[in-house]
């Protein structure tokens, strides 16, 4: 009798495929049209970014100054800038730094978030209540000002805004998965890992963490969107990315000034940068109704 | 209550020493001295300025001096404007940009509380569709695109405002504080609509509704009080996104604001004018966080009777 009804849990296996939490996430995904479109664009735009040195029509720093400025036409489809520069090839390349900040930096704060969260919320006790008083008083300070700041003093590098944005971005991402942490504690299997005699850095890496990839990956998704954000505002203050190297929040700056002659030079990298944010936004959106069912838009 | 109020003040203090601690390290870290020159200056007038400045005092002791300044309001000289006292610089900055942060918040609070308030009276509908899309554009588009687009529309194409100047001519603060408060605006929308999905299927609604209220008195005298709950928990740190949004807005319509001195500073790398302007700014934006928490305790009945215990 034990024998045959475990070849029948085998058959059954093999009838019924399980399906992960993940794969039932990516299902209700596909469902979602303003999520799909966001996937869509952003791997069209991680692509264009990645071979843009490839595929940008002109060298980036290629000046025509005899062309100057010119509105889009079939030779520059985007137009050029007042030193002859092709707008296209321009806001390619500044797609490739606005996109690897975000991700490197997210990065970061991901690493960051996610072991000061998990370590303050399975030890508890003491070791929790000065863990999350420290991120208190970080949230309280003013980070957009500190950023300024730490710019001006150690200059202005790439490898800086990756540090001061991956530091800022670290906190909301340590107290969610933190709460997470603490719920999933009490759970047997946890319990029952404890008794097994494993460390605790491997019931953290092997028990806690893939547990709560879920709502990681929804904040991760809307963290990206917000450090793009950010990179954009600062080199649009001009503390960013400097010349002649170009993000999309730098060349919008160069747009601005010069909004009454030459629109186009404002309008392309606004329009690359706001419909990245809305992908981003609505990715992260559909991702969190997905991976949660029972979350409403708000 | 009052207990709630002091300890709540009282927790502050640290967290504002710490802003001061950090940013005073910081600024002793970076590269290059105040007084710095395209030509060297000799090194007796750098010792004697050094010594007019205390800046041959240890690192301590300066900082003591600078704490013991501070309490008395006093910000210390600008390095490249020696004339000028940081003070006086930040007193001159104050008033534009507290005036364009108040105009944005009304703004984005009229705005989105209107908006989110019709969207939540008929869930799924038109008229809840449309204004929440417009939110969520509201939200990804930075106000340094949003300032430039409403400049390239209303300002050089249809000639409706003046697109820069503070106070210079009429309607030229229409649009900064557009530009400021719609991201805030469309946030609250959201916030609102979802209060009020919370709140109309409470009992307390239907209770009114039996009673034959209007349905303007429901809204206005029931729904609303719960329903803006989570936007004045939101209202703290809008208060603080509107400082640092201040730095963007008052560059692209030239305002002579705060956030522009605080940039040209950061350019000039005028040392104590960064400082005293950073320690300004942090202590602005965590007032505003208290003054929020403490409206949130006050119109939450079950978070002020647990308190006044």
């Amino acid at each position: 009798m034990f024998f045959k009804s475990a070849i029948s849990l085998q058959e059954l296996n093999q009838y019924e495929q399980g399906r992960s939490l993940s794969e039932d996430a990516f299902n209700r995904l596909k469902k979602n049209k303003f999520a799909l479109f966001g996937l869509i664009y952003l791997s069209v735009m991680i692509v264009l970014a990645v071979f843009a040195p490839l595929l940008a029509p002109y060298a980036y720093d290629a000046q025509d100054l005899s062309l100057g400025a010119t509105p889009p036409s079939l030779a520059h489809w985007m137009g050029t800038d007042i030193f002859g520069r092709d707008q296209l090839t321009r806001i390619l390349h500044g797609s490739r730094v606005s996109l690897m900040v975000g991700f490197v930096a997210t990065a970061v704060a991901l690493l960051i978030g996610v072991l000061w969260g998990t370590i303050a919320g399975y030890s508890g006790g003491k070791t929790d209540a000065i863990m999350m008083r420290i991120v208190d008083v970080l949230y309280a300070l003013p980070f957009t000002i500190f950023i300024i700041l730490l710019t001006v003093v150690f200059g202005r590098s790439i490898f800086l805004l990756f540090l001061a944005i991956g530091a800022v971005e670290w906190l909301t991402m340590a107290r969610i998965v933190r709460g997470q942490v603490m719920a999933l504690r009490q759970q047997e299997f946890i319990e029952a890992a404890v008794s097994m005699g494993l460390s605790r850095w491997q019931i953290m890496s092997r028990h806690l963490i893939p547990n709560i990839l879920g709502p990681i990956i929804v904040y991760t998704t809307l963290t990206i969107p917000s450090v793009i954000l950010l990179e954009s505002f600062l080199s649009f203050l001009g503390l960013g990315i400097q010349p002649p190297a170009s993000s999309w929040g730098s060349l919008i700056s160069y747009g601005v000034e010069t909004i009454e002659e030459y629109p186009w030079l404002l309008i392309f990298p606004s329009l690359f940068l706001s419909v990245t944010l809305f992908a981003l936004n609505f990715l992260g959106d559909g991702l969190r109704d997905a991976f949660d069912p029972r979350s409403s838009k708000d | 209550m009052l207990k709630y109020f002091f300890i709540r003040l009282l927790s502050a203090i640290p967290v504002l020493f710490l802003v001061i601690l950090i940013t005073f390290i910081l600024v002793r870290l970076a590269p290059g001295g105040p007084f710095d020159q395209e030509r060297a200056a000799p090194p007796a007038v750098l010792a004697n300025l050094n010594k007019q400045y205390h800046l041959d005092d240890p690192v301590v002791v300066q900082f003591k001096d600078y704490l013991v300044n501070l309490l008395r309001g006093d910000f210390g000289p600008s390095f490249k404007y020696p004339t000028r006292t940081v003070t006086e610089i930040i007193l001159t900055g104050l008033p534009p940009t507290l005036e364009l942060g108040l105009y944005a918040l009304l703004f984005a609070m009229f705005v989105g509380i209107s908006t989110g308030v019709m969207a939540g009276l008929k869930p799924n509908s038109a008229q809840d569709y449309i204004p929440m899309t417009i939110a969520m554009i509201g939200i990804c588009l930075p106000s340094f695109v949003l300032g430039p687009l409403l400049i390239l529309g209303f300002g050089i194409g249809l000639e409706w405002f003046p697109v820069s100047g503070w106070g210079d001519s009429p309607g030229d603060k229409v649009l900064p504080a557009i530009t400021l408060g719609a991201a805030y605006a469309a946030y609250i929308a959201r916030l609102t609509r979802g209060g009020m999905l919370d709140v109309m299927s409470q009992d307390y609604i239907r209770t009114a509704r039996a009673k034959g209220l209007s349905p303007a008195r429901i809204v206005g005298l029931h729904a609303l009080r719960g329903a803006l709950a989570p936007v004045v928990a939101f209202a703290g740190p809008a208060a603080a996104g509107l400082l640092s949004g201040s730095f963007v807005v008052e560059t692209i319509y030239q305002i002579p604001g705060l956030g522009r001195f605080y940039l040209q500073a950061a350019f000039n790398r005028d040392y104590t004018m960064i400082l005293g302007t950073t320690i300004f700014f942090a202590t602005l934006i965590i007032l505003f966080n208290f003054i929020s928490d403490v409206i949130q305790a006050w119109i939450n009945p079950k978070l002020r009777q647990s308190l006044s215990k």
